[in-house]
């Protein structure tokens, strides 16, 4: 019911420290969108099964739909809008423009920060290994061709440079 | 970028350019605006009471509790609905015996199927509207529920609409030639009755709609994640009664549409209604549980098909009667998605006998309406099957059956007799690529490899046409439908140079900006990063015939820009000539430069061409009007056919039941393409929706119409896993009767895939006594398949 005590949280969202009151049974998710602006957390089935809610939550990604928002008390949270760089592009957000794995976009940011979890672990990404990676978010625009490709890229660059 | 293929310098960007799309950035980033993001301060939150029963008399609403909850503004019930609003229009009503059954935008006096809105709770937040709804007490009075066709059509069955004989919303027989005849004759018939499952398009970001009604101007201002925002600004004013000019929809970014965004629904009425009664702005997001009840429901029919044919494998026949489960309401596409799929069924095939009948019935479902390819998915699931059966009877390669049946190039334009002109296309060619790229992707080998190794694997084939570019308005007015089929653009040159396109078709992730923009540039000969593109906004835009569906984007509203630029050229050229005093006939758009042809350099750059149209009108001539602007309103003259064909390889595994898609070729001919990369992009997303569609994807509902499956966990959509790399071939045959040759590619994805994935199975299986007649095909159905003997 309404009128619940109200929790203060204290996270950092995106390197930035933010303090907010919310509701005890208030999901994560939604209090990042409404409290803390960060308005690239979609909910596409708050059931954790979609993954367009994922965020990257003390260094593991997580479906921020699953979690309650006192949780993240004290938390670091990264969501997509703290991969770029400034006006520069994360490499694998330019990736997925130029090999065009986005149509909608709204389960993009779930792919991405999976996507960068994949690459910052480092080992050999392979067509399987991509696949089965991001089988955890649902596309419903694109087929996963473009997203798997684009993401095989990323890291096929980054080898590249590791071999230099 | 690349080049492009008409001479243009590199750069431009125009027609056969790969461009990056215009809204990426926003969206990689999380920029991206939509429906959800959009709140103004004040806004008070919906959520609906559903009913959770399937069929009932409402005999009482008691909203007194939820109303003495703090924070909660308004309970609207069906009761106080009808005295605001008049009842939902059905847009479609082709059928020449089509029944009314009004509809509102909940229920009233009776709910029809489960979820079907009773109350809606408007109050200061979501949580505390679904608190109080919980709390909005319901009298209901369940009804005998009429679960199938079965059902539906049973002589003593209990009545949806009570006024009616039966359940039956219409139906209507086609023909042509003497289909009786053919079949007394013919040397071998064959004949099938298959069904499709219930599926809808279940776009990632559910629907959503924000409403200011402003009382002191009586202005309402709709926010909606909407593909036909014209069409939702016409139906608002009508059922609302304001006029349309009253209205202003607006449409932020779109999750994905899929055509279930491009029904409109009651429950952006009800946004607009509770913000009149409130005085505040209302917002409702749907959340994903009440989509699958809520948002429109898709494919579900039972089709009878028999073909007549000649021991050559010749059709001299065909019969197809399909039946639609309609749900308990009319959605506003009547039953139209239905009547495609009876009228479409001959495909690209040359079929002089043809009888094609097709009825909907009310069932207490959810409302049956549009999703991604509409009718075609199931007359081409109907056809090929059926070949397929006469290829078994004569012993014949079923592609030998289609390359003898198939309508020639020079045969075109080709009508069925029916209801498809086809106008251009070469099917046998689409074919043959289908064919050849499954063997130089080494599939055929690979087969026989592991059939040679004891699995089981199969290829499955299956061509398609598909009508696209709907529809020219002469079309839409002889089916009865209330709309054009036509677009009109602007596109503006503003002072400094730089082109705005102005259009009504939206973008919900299919690069319609983008595509728009390449031809605005091609045109022009413009960068396309000088262009913008302005959509969504019926204030700010003009107004298409349809909205974005049917495949039409491209085809009819990209006309429109192109020719909308066409006039903007002229009038650019008109200013530039008198400022060089050289005739228009002897300049032309390059490298930035209103110039003199054959003297490149020599001209006034179009930044200056657009400062004197604006802003130094001494240099424009007299009786040169202010500005620069274009405007043009395009109208096709016939339908266009998108075809192709379909190659997919499949793997069974006998002791699960699984199928596992392992390759998937998708030939198909779309016309001219803008941007191959899109196209490709669209072909991908539409065949994962094939294989959701033949594998996976189900609406179940029980005897007592509860829909089990509303959860991904329940409903299931491909994931990486289940969706193989795609190869896709492409084939240009420009449209004959669209300036620029587009047909459209928007929809082709979904067409011929279920019809390929049941051969495959066949194929795999590998047992005369095998035959799929109803997909999605379960685990368990395969299983038995596999097991028969055992």
């Amino acid at each position: 019911m309404s009128g619940e005590t109200a929790i203060t949280v204290s996270a950092t969202v995106n390197g930035r420290r933010q303090t907010f009151t919310c509701e005890a049974r208030e999901t994560l998710a939604d209090a990042l969108r409404r409290r803390c602006q960060v308005r690239g957390v979609h909910l596409g089935c708050e059931h954790g099964v979609c993954g367009a809610c994922t965020i990257r939550f003390d260094g593991v990604t997580a479906r921020s739909c699953l979690m309650f928002a006192p949780q993240a008390d004290g938390a670091e949270i990264v969501t997509v809008e703290g991969l770029a760089d400034g006006d520069e592009l994360h490499p694998l957000q330019e990736a997925f423009s130029r090999h065009h794995a986005l149509q909608c976009g709204f389960c993009t940011p779930g792919f991405l920060m999976v996507a960068q979890e994949l690459l910052a672990e480092g080992g050999p990404l392979t067509e399987e290994v991509v696949r089965e990676a991001i089988s955890g978010n649902i596309c419903r625009c694109t087929g996963y061709h473009n997203i798997v490709e684009a993401i095989l890229a990323v890291a096929d660059a980054r080898s590249g440079e590791a071999e230099k | 970028m690349t080049g492009t293929r008409h001479g243009h310098e590199p750069g431009v960007g125009g027609v056969g350019a790969v461009v990056r799309r215009h809204s990426d950035p926003a969206l990689v980033t999380g920029h991206a605006t939509f429906i959800d993001d959009i709140e103004s301060g004040g806004t008070l939150h919906l959520a609906m009471v559903r009913s959770p029963f399937a069929h009932a008399e409402i005999k009482g609403v008691d909203a007194s509790a939820a109303l003495d909850l703090p924070g909660v503004h308004a309970v609207l019930t069906g009761a106080e609905l009808v005295r605001h609003a008049k009842v939902q229009p059905v847009g479609w009503e082709h059928i020449d015996n089509q029944r009314a059954a009004p509809t509102y935008a909940m229920a009233v006096g009776k709910v029809r199927y489960c979820g079907q809105i009773v109350a809606a709770v408007a109050a200061e937040s979501r949580a505390l509207a679904e608190d109080a709804a919980e709390l909005v007490e319901v009298d209901y009075e369940p009804l005998p529920v009429v679960h199938s066709i079965e059902d539906a059509l049973a002589p003593d069955a209990p009545r949806l609409v009570p006024e009616w004989p039966d359940n039956v919303f219409g139906s209507q027989t086609y023909g042509n030639g003497d289909a009786d005849a053919a079949f007394a004759d013919a040397e071998v018939t064959v004949s099938e009755r298959l069904t499709f499952g219930r599926q809808f398009g279940c776009p990632l970001e559910p629907r959503g709609a924000v409403a200011t009604w402003e009382r002191y101007t009586n202005r309402i201002e709709l926010w909606i994640n909407s593909q036909s925002p014209n069409r939702v600004r016409e139906v608002v004013a009508e059922v609302l009664g304001v006029p349309v000019s009253g209205v202003r929809v607006r449409v932020p970014g779109i999750g994905g549409g899929f055509g279930s965004k491009a029904n409109y629904y009651g429950e952006e009425i009800l946004c607009c209604l509770l913000s009149r009664l409130t005085g505040r702005p209302v917002k409702y997001i749907e959340d994903r549980q009440e989509s699958f009840v809520a948002t429109s429901h898709a494919r579900e029919q039972r089709i009878d098909v028999a073909v007549a044919a000649t021991r050559d494998g010749v059709i001299t026949a065909l019969r197809g009667h399909i039946v639609g489960v309609l749900g308990g309401e009319i959605s506003s596409v009547g039953m139209g998605p239905v009547w495609l799929s009876a009228v479409s069924i001959p495909g690209p095939y040359r079929i002089p006998n043809l009888e094609l009948s097709v009825t909907g019935v009310l069932t207490n479902r959810t409302p049956y309406g549009s999703y991604r390819g509409w009718g075609a998915p199931k007359a081409t699931f109907a056809m090929e099957r059926i070949i397929e059966r006469l290829a078994r009877e004569l012993g014949v390669d079923s592609n030998e059956i289609r390359r003898r049946n198939f309508v020639r190039p020079e045969e075109m334009p080709y009508s069925n007799g029916v209801f498809a002109t086809l106008d251009s296309g070469r099917y046998e060619h689409c074919l043959d690529l289908c064919v050849e790229r499954l063997r130089r992707d080494g599939w055929y080998r690979f087969r026989e490899e592991a059939r040679a190794a004891g699995r089981k694997v199969g290829i499955g084939v299956a061509a398609f046409v598909e009508s696209t570019g709907i529809g020219p308005s002469r079309v839409m007015a002889r089916l009865g439908i209330a709309q054009g089929g036509y677009d009109e653009a602007v596109v503006r040159m503003d002072s400094t140079g730089r082109v705005t396109v102005f259009t009504g078709q939206t973008e919900m992730g299919q690069g319609m900006s983008t595509t728009l923009a390449q031809l605005c540039a091609d045109e022009l000969n413009i960068p396309v990063d000088q262009i913008t593109v302005v959509m969504g906004d019926t204030d700010a835009c003009p107004y298409t015939g349809y909205g974005t569906g049917g495949s039409r984007a491209a085809a009819v509203g990209g006309v429109a820009v192109r020719q909308a630029t066409g006039e903007l050229k002229r009038q650019i050229l008109r200013v530039a000539s008198h400022q060089l005093e050289v005739d228009v006939a002897d300049l032309e758009i390059a490298d930035g430069l209103v110039q003199v042809r054959g003297l490149p350099g020599y001209g006034r750059t179009l930044a200056d061409v657009a400062y004197a149209a604006y802003r130094r009108l001494t240099d424009v001539g007299e009786g040169t009007t202010p500005t620069l602007q274009g405007r043009a309103v395009f109208d096709p003259v016939a339908l266009t056919y998108a075809n192709g064909c379909a190659g997919v390889v499949v793997e069974v595994d006998p002791a699960t039941g699984g199928v596992t898609v392992l390759g998937y070729v998708m030939v198909d001919d779309c016309g001219t393409m803008i941007n191959p990369q899109i196209v490709d992009g669209q072909l991908h997303g539409g065949c994962a929706q094939a294989i959701g569609g033949a594998l996976l994807e189900d609406l179940v509902y029980d005897r007592n119409g509860q829909l089990l499956t509303t959860t991904f966990m329940d409903y299931l959509l491909p994931t990486a896993m289940e969706v193989p790399p795609f190869s896709t071939v492409h084939v240009e045959t420009p449209a004959p009767n669209t300036p620029g040759g587009m047909k459209g590619v928007g929809e082709a994805g979904t067409v011929p895939g279920p019809a390929a994935i049941a051969a495959a199975i066949d194929d795999a299986v590998d047992d005369p006594a095998v035959f799929v007649r109803h997909l999605p095909v379960s685990p368990e159905q395969v299983y038995r398949f596999c097991n028969a003997a055992g």
